[in-house]
Order: structure tokens, then sequence, then C-alpha cells
């Protein structure tokens, strides 16, 4: 018989992503994009029976804008995940949400120049 | 005289006596045959009995050597199909282990993919329920159930144990308590809640609930496991009695067939790690109810770690890069919402480098004659794009700087 000290160990995730979302169906991707920004309502409390989960976003949302893919790789789940969990703090108004910002484009190299220029001007 | 001798009656006399006399002797001589004869047969008879008792003692002797020697045949059939069994199970275990590592690791990175991530947790729910099987046959064979890295909370057990059942959308978990098993505990608790629940959701009608309510008790903590289902009969509670207290190894061909594992699994793990098991009260819907009391000893003292993996990194580095509002050229802040966030002017014009596609191309050109304003907002834009490159930066690891 094998000893409880000879057990070999097993780190695959303890508790499994589809208990975390209780087999719900996913909300897709256009409601909170990987890039979109969260952070916490002011003055709210967290839902009653909040899980773990719950409890770390809400944490991590109390300081300022997270986007969903930060929110998620802290809290070390799938987006699609987080993103639902998200969405839930959402709909009960505990979340405020903006857009991502745009993302900003490749400007030309004239255009860079002319601001280095402009500030080398501004500090001499 | 001669009278006498004449008379007939005498000779009939004579004869008669000389007749009695013969038949006397006769009667005699047969008489001591016959007590020969008795007691030759008593000797022979003490003989044939003494005979019997050495056959029968001899039966006797034959038929214990017999039932010894099927028990040890038997024992070795037990024993050499478990170590096959063990062999076999551990195999699929690493290969359950391995999957679920990949599974892992294929979630994160089709996280964005809803579609695709709905699929993969599919996937992931039978390969959950596949290694569960595979572990509760090790366990019964004597093989290993794998050890976890550490402690994690009751809530968290229970969680693990729901996700490895079928219907694992049936159970309800409530958590009065907020301590934590400790790290050699973790997994033989969450394979018998596990199987529980399994026996639960099966001998109850579908859709019915089972619920998990995790109390606090002086000598530790209980998982209470109740379903709605139609109860247990006496043979079944005497037979899980049985099976949950078990004395020795488990004989795995007395299970059935198909084999029910799942109460000899909770007994072996239980008397394994020192936990006790028991089902056959009735739970408040009718159903069964099933206890596993995890005692102090197997509750681990200090908090466990965060969910979120611990990083070999600074506290500073590791805590959350947000995107705070950054002051963006000249003040423009008027005033705070209701809320508290900063007010700010309308701007004149764009912000963004970004050319908004009904904007003339020529936008992007300034002209003299837009002054401080073009310049601030393009300032303003450079540092929303650095910060949103940082973003980008911290989600594939901590930042570079």
């Amino acid at each position: 018989m094998t000893d409880p000290g000879q057990e070999e160990s097993v780190s695959s995730d303890f508790v499994r992503s589809y208990v975390i979302t209780g087999g719900r169906s996913l909300p897709s991707s256009d409601d909170l994009a990987l890039h979109t920004l969260v952070t916490l309502a002011p003055e709210r409390t967290p839902p009653l029976g909040a899980g773990p989960e719950v409890t770390a976003i809400w944490e991590l949302c109390a300081g300022g804008y997270l986007s969903v893919a930060e929110v998620a790789g802290h809290l070390g789940l799938p987006v699609g995940v987080a993103r639902l969990l998200l969405t839930d703090l959402s709909e009960q108004g505990h979340l405020l949400h903006r857009a991502e910002p745009p993302r900003a484009q490749n400007v030309d190299r004239a255009t860079l120049e002319k601001v280095l220029h402009g500030l080398q001007s501004l500090i001499s | 005289m001669t009278s006498l001798i004449r008379d007939p009656l005498l000779w009939i006399l004579l004869v008669v006596l000389i007749a009695a006399v013969f038949a006397v002797m006769r009667a005699r001589r047969t008489n001591l045959a016959l007590r020969r004869t008795r007691k030759d047969l008593e000797t022979s008879l003490g003989q044939t009995q003494g005979q019997l008792a050495q056959q029968q003692a001899h039966i006797t002797a034959l038929n214990a050597r017999h039932q010894g020697d099927l028990a040890d045949v038997r024992a070795d059939a037990e024993s050499s199909t478990k170590a096959v069994l063990k062999s076999a199970m551990g195999t699929l275990q690493s290969l359950a282990e391995e999957q679920q590592l990949l599974l892992d690791e294929l979630l994160k990175k089709y996280g964005n993919d809803t579609e695709v991530l709905a699929d993969l947790m599919a996937v992931d729910h039978t390969g959950s329920q596949f290694s569960r099987r595979a572990k509760g046959i090790s366990v019964l064979c004597g093989g290993w159930l794998g050890r976890r890295d550490g402690a994690a909370t009751v809530y968290d057990v229970a969680r693990s144990a729901q996700g490895r059942i079928k219907d694992f959308n049936r159970v309800g978990i409530h958590a009065q308590v907020s301590v934590s098993v400790s790290t050699k505990a973790v997994e033989p608790v969450a394979v018998v809640l596990a199987e529980l629940l399994d026996n639960a959701t099966t001998y109850s009608a579908p859709g019915t609930p089972v619920e998990v309510n995790i109390q606090a008790v002086p000598t530790g903590v209980c998982f209470i496991v109740d379903d709605a289902g139609l109860g247990m009969d006496q043979e079944t509670k005497d037979r899980a009695a049985a099976l949950l207290s078990p004395e020795g190894a488990v004989d795995i061909t007395s299970l059935g067939d198909p084999p029910r594992f799942g109460f000899a699994v909770c007994g072996m793990l239980a008397a394994r790690y020192g936990f006790a098991v028991s089902v056959g009260s009735v739970s408040p819907y009718g159903g069964v109810r099933a206890v596993i009391r995890v005692p102090e000893s197997l509750l681990a003292t200090e908090a466990p770690a965060p969910a979120e993996p611990v990083r070999e990194t600074s506290d500073e580095e590791a805590a959350p890069q947000r995107l705070a509002p950054v002051p963006v050229g000249p003040s423009h802040v008027v005033g705070r919402t209701n809320g508290g966030l900063p007010k700010r002017r309308r701007r004149q014009g764009p912000i963004s480098v970004v050319p908004s596609p009904d904007a003339p191309a020529t936008a992007d050109e300034p002209t003299p004659e837009q002054a401080s304003e073009v310049t601030a907002s393009r300032l303003g834009a450079f540092a929303r794009s650095t910060q949103l490159g940082r973003i980008t930066n911290t989600m594939e690891g901590p930042d570079q700087r």
C-alpha cells in the first residue's frame, strides 16, 4: 500500500473553471472586450455569498481601472470565465466599465521628429 | 414292575423327557453360539465406528486444508488483480493529470474565444470524471491518490469535488466556515466528497437539488451532503456501513457487476487518512444524508495561499498596474461627479492621433495656426499610448521596466 507520504504531486487547477461558471453559457466577447476597462462603482458592498473569485475581483478593481485581460490574468482564470464574473457584477451595478482606449496607430516619422524637436526646443 | 415297564405311558414320558433334555441342550448350544456371534459383532462394530471417526476426522482435515488453500488462491488472485489494476490505474491517473494540465493551459490560451472555451470546458468536465474513477479504483488497489501542493479552503474542496461528477449543476454549496483543509487531506477529502455527491445525484431524481453544507463542529469540520432521493433500504445501509468502516483491505471482486466502488473508496480513504464518513441518516428532503467529519488534526492552521499564482517578485511589481486617470496636458478638471470621478471640460480638438474615418487625411499634419492645444493633445495621446502599451505588457508577465 502506498503511504500518504509517497503520494505523487498533482498540480492541475484544483477548482475547474466550469465549476466557477456553474456550467452557465459564457457571454460573448462583444460585451466586455479584452481591453475594456473596469472599476468598482463607488460605495458598493460585495454581494452576499460572493465566491473567492468575486472577492478577488472586488479587491483588484477597487483601486482604479483594470482591463478585462488583466483581471483574468491576476485571477489566473481563462478570460471568458473572468468575463462572465465581471458581466454578473456589471449587471448588478457593482462595476463601471468604459470602452478600451483607442489603440494608438503608428505615427509617421516626420510627426515624431517634429514632436522631438518641439520638446527639445521646450527644454532648451 | 412289569406292568410298569409295559405301561406305554411310562415310555411316552421317557421319550418326552429325553426329547426335552435334548431340546434344552440344543437350545443352550444355540444360545452360546448366539452369544459368541453377538460378541464378535459388537467387537467389529466398535472397530468400524473407530474407523468411521478416523475417516470423519480425515475429511474435516481435508476440508480445512481445502478451505485454506482456496482462501490462499483467492487472496493471491485478489492481490495480483489489485497489482495489475494498481499499475494500470497509475498510468491512467498520470495521463488524466497530464490532460488536465494541458487543458489548464488551453483554457487560458483560448480563453477569449467563447465557443472554443465552452467546448474545452466540456472536455475538461469529462476528463475530471474520468480522473475520479481512475483514482477510486487506484485507491482500492492500494495505489496513489495524488497530493496537492497547498492547503485549500473547505469551499474550494467542495467545489473541486463538485467538478468531478456528472451532474455538477445540481449541487449547491453553502459554507458556514472558512477554514482550510491541510495539504495532505485536500485530495482525499475531495475524492470522498465527490463519491458521495455522485451517489447523491445518481440515486435522486434528475433536477432535484443536492446540497452540501459545511459546518464547524467542536471536533473539526463536517461536510454534510443532503439529497432528495428515495433513501436507502436497510440492506443497502448495512452494506454501506460495512464498507465505510472496513476491517482490512476491501475485496474488489465482491463489489458487484458493474462494481460499485463509491462507499468502498470512501471507507478506504477515511481509514487511511483518519477522517470519518457516515451515511444512513435521513436528509431534510427525505433522501440520504451523508456526512464527512474532518478532525481538527487534518485542518490547516494557517490561511491558505491566495488563489492567484505566487510570483517571485516584490509586492510592488506584483501589484496590478492600474490605469489611473492620467492628467492630459493642462488640467481640464472643472469639478467632480457624484461618484467622485473628475469632471473635465470638453476639448475642442481630437486628443487622439488616430484619425477618425471621416476626418480629412490632412488632419494629421499640424499647421502653425494650431498652437499649444494641439501640442498638448498630442503629448496626451503619446502618454496614453505608452500607458496602453504597458497594459499589454502586463498581460504577458511582469513589467519589463
